[in-house]
């Protein structure tokens, strides 16, 4: 995997990036901020172009590409950031999960994790700012709201041990 | 105040300029021969000779062509990298080498066969070496080819012919406004290389100041200081009788060092296309396209002559970045294009006439410039645009004489 730098003068920065033996991506970087992505079939063929982006959406796709924009749940919640870093996430317990069974004191969830819940849907309903003695039981979503990396350890919690290395 | 019209006159030329790009546009062509177009038809010989209306190169006119000029070079200072250029000198410094060889040594040839004199010569050579920057690029990014292994050869080519032209520019100012005996020429040199001295020296002390002084927190500030800087240097640059061109290179080259490149870039864009506009009116309002008449002939040998010289130089351009046939005739189709630098070496020659060239000699070399970038412009870009059957007979060509993989191996 090697990246390809050179200069355009005038125009802005070209970068290469070998995706298998035959293809490339070419990404051109123009001066204004504008990206052009191209896809050449081999290394002396002509680029195709793909799409192209204005700077702020070329950086928004970049850290989706990059992971740094955590997204994993079905694409109907996409917008689940509240502000930056700070999202809204769904969460099922699976059978097995550490606090299935356990009421929400005992769970200590926002200690551990440090994410909040902010509601459980079950069979339908949905119990809304639950108190501290409801009980999460198996197949409940849950509803959280906290940062990338505290709800990174909260699915630890509610997916299925064994299931974690899938 | 001006008569009561002016700003009505004014207001048809920006309007014309507006509707002839959107039409350039709409037909995929460059901007460049359709302003020219506009001027011409709008002027005092076409409008001009059919009815009592017609637009004239008023001094306000005349004064932002001249800004035209001054900003075009700007840009290319702004946008020249000397460590850019260092770093790449080796394929660069030799495909740029074969492009100078190859096009202002067939241009001083043509010139002289044509004038029978080394001035005419040394311009009719400047005008037919130096490709046409913008339009180039332009074609590059719109056609996608800015992708392809092509597009560094080219570019490369384009910083090395625009280092060329600052110093042709030195030179040939100093040639036709030094008057007619060689004593003066090497004066008014001697001149010219004292002021150019005194701009590398801004430029490379000056890099702090210019930091500081366009460090302003609003637009308007940065513009209206990066614009007054430019402009009075150019000024007084013309005033000590040294091309105010090379001036504003200069000054776009001391600024390009500066954290605010890209800002001025961003900001002073539209101030150079709606000036460099002005210009390409300019010279087709004080062009009568009855001269053409006269250097028909000229055109049409320039043409035949120095379109293949262009895609000679540059397909060996090509080859020496290591690409194969079809990139490297490529290469030779992009630079065939020539546009506003031969422009400017007209204009330069009409300030020698009476002096140091004769009145019939310098208008002469100028109808010659403006019709051949007309012609230039539209053929180079037509090139590119239908350059697929013309790579094609190309290979088929060339594959018996070389063979593809020899490019790889020198």
């Amino acid at each position: 995997m090697t990246v390809y730098e050179s200069d355009l003068p005038g125009v802005g920065k070209k970068f290469e990036i070998e995706i298998d033996d035959e293809q490339r991506l070419v990404i051109v970087t123009h001066n204004t901020g504008k990206r052009e992505v191209f896809l050449k079939a081999s290394e002396g063929a002509d680029s195709e172009k793909l799409f192209e982006l204005p700077d702020r959406l070329a950086r928004t796709v970049g850290t989706i590409l990059e992971g740094a924009y955590f997204q994993p749940v079905q694409s109907e919640q996409v917008e689940t950031m509240l502000a930056e870093g700070t999202f809204l996430e769904w969460y099922n317990v699976d059978d097995g999960a550490e606090i299935a069974g356990q009421t929400l004191a005992d769970a200590r969830v926002r200690e551990r994790t440090g994410v909040s819940v902010a509601a459980i849907e079950r069979a339908g309903s949905v119990v809304p700012s639950p108190q501290a003695d409801t009980v999460i039981e198996v197949g409940d979503t849950l509803v959280v709201i906290g940062s990338q990396e505290d709800l990174q350890e909260f699915d630890a919690l509610v997916s299925n041990d064994a299931a974690n290395s899938e | 105040m001006v008569s009561e019209v002016a700003l009505f006159e004014l207001g048809v030329l920006f309007a014309a300029v507006a509707l002839v790009g959107g039409i350039a546009n709409y037909l995929r062509q460059s901007v460049i021969p359709f302003y020219i177009g506009a001027g011409i038809l709008l002027g005092p010989y076409v409008v001009g000779r059919l009815t009592p209306y017609a637009l004239e190169a008023t001094e306000f006119v005349e004064l932002g062509a001249e800004l035209g000029i001054v900003f075009l070079l700007f840009f290319l200072g702004l946008e020249f990298n000397l460590n850019r250029l260092l770093a790449n000198r080796s394929r660069i410094g030799k495909a740029g080498t074969v492009d100078l060889v190859v096009n202002f040594g067939g241009g001083l040839i043509l010139g002289f066969v044509l004038f029978r004199a080394i001035l005419p010569a040394f311009l009719v050579a400047g005008i037919v070496y130096i490709s046409s920057s913008a339009i180039i690029t332009k074609s590059l990014i719109d056609l996608g080819w800015i992708a392809n292994d092509e597009a560094e050869p080219m570019l490369g080519t384009l910083v090395y012919e625009d280092l060329v032209i600052a110093v042709y520019l030195v030179v040939a100012s100093a040639l036709l406004l030094g008057g007619g005996d060689i004593g003066a020429a090497v004066q008014s040199i001697g001149l010219a290389l004292g002021v150019i001295l005194l701009l590398l020296i801004v430029v490379w002390f000056g890099t702090p100041f210019f930091e500081r002084v366009l460090d302003a927190d609003s637009h308007e500030f940065i513009v209206l200081r990066a614009v007054g800087i430019t402009v009075l240097t150019a000024g007084a640059a013309l005033a000590l009788g040294v091309s105010e061109a090379v001036a504003a290179f200069f000054i776009g080259m001391a600024f390009s060092s500066t954290e605010h490149v890209e800002q001025l870039e961003r900001l002073l864009e539209p101030i150079r296309d709606l000036f460099a506009a002005i210009f390409f009116v300019w010279i087709g309002l004080v062009t009568d396209p009855l001269v053409f008449a006269g250097v028909l002939t000229l055109i049409l040998i320039a043409v035949v002559l120095t379109v293949p010289t262009k895609l000679i130089s540059g397909y060996f351009g090509g080859r020496i970045y290591n690409l194969n046939i079809r990139q490297s005739t490529r290469v030779g189709l992009g630079m065939t294009t020539r546009g506003e630098f031969s422009l400017i070496i007209a204009t330069l020659a009409l300030s020698g006439a009476g002096t140091t060239l004769t009145e019939p000699v310098a208008q002469t070399i100028y109808a010659f410039a403006v019709g051949y970038v007309l012609v230039m412009s539209i053929v180079g870009t037509m090139l590119m645009q239908y350059s697929t059957p013309i790579e094609a007979a190309v290979v088929s060509r060339l594959s018996g004489f070389f063979s593809d993989s020899s490019a790889k191996t020198d």
